[in-house]
């Protein structure tokens, strides 16, 4: 087993185990989205609205577990996990609104608005390294 | 928050992670409290206090007085 699973508290490799739970069932669905024509069929019917429902499930998941971790967390770590929430939220938020008004006006070209999840989880990784501390 | 919970620590012999057993907290919190990375709840500080049987004030500098 990994390095980080055997330094980290039981929180985190119970939030590992939940965001691998949650994780694979949302990649393998946005994989086989764009790589197969497996959903074209339902393209513009009801069931699309299913498929979009049951593909942001596990996005509700992923905040749960987030939750939990600090839930079940002490104090210094509730702290840094919500900082490096709020900072790529906000950075996610700024990109897209930096994107969407740029579609709305200066001709950019669209990008879907589910990108807003993977973007923020990317803006995560990217920043959590830099937080390490739980002072504002 | 300056504190010498370092010293107090290594003068018991413990490492961090023995110390945040003790504590009920993460060896990560441990270090981050002994780095001045993260200042300490109330509740904790109290914890910290009572099992090295200190006054707060022994291991904690008061920013303010």
């Amino acid at each position: 087993m990994s390095s980080p699973w055997k330094a980290g508290t039981p929180a985190h490799r119970r939030y590992i185990a939940r965001t691998i739970g949650f994780m694979v069932p949302y990649m393998a669905l946005c994989i086989a989205m764009m790589v197969t024509d497996a959903f074209d069929q339902i393209m513009g019917g009801p069931a699309a609205w299913v498929l979009a429902a049951v593909v942001s499930t596990p996005v509700i998941g992923q905040i749960w577990a987030t939750l939990s971790l600090m839930r079940e967390s002490d104090e210094f770590v509730r702290a840094v996990t919500a900082k490096q929430f709020i900072v790529a939220a906000g950075l996610a938020m700024a990109a897209a609104t930096f994107w969407g008004f740029g579609e709305t006006f200066a001709g950019a070209p669209h990008l879907p608005a589910w990108l807003i999840y993977p973007l923020f989880w990317g803006a995560f990784g990217l920043v959590s390294p830099f937080i390490r501390d739980s002072n504002a | 928050m300056k504190n010498r919970l370092k010293l107090l620590r290594t003068e018991k012999g413990w490492t961090q992670a023995d110390l945040g057993d003790q504590l009920g907290v993460s060896r990560q919190a441990v270090n981050a409290l002994e780095t001045e990375k993260h200042d300490p709840s109330l509740d904790l500080a109290y914890r910290i206090a009572s099992l090295f049987d200190r006054p707060v004030e022994d291991i904690f500098e008061n920013p303010h007085g």
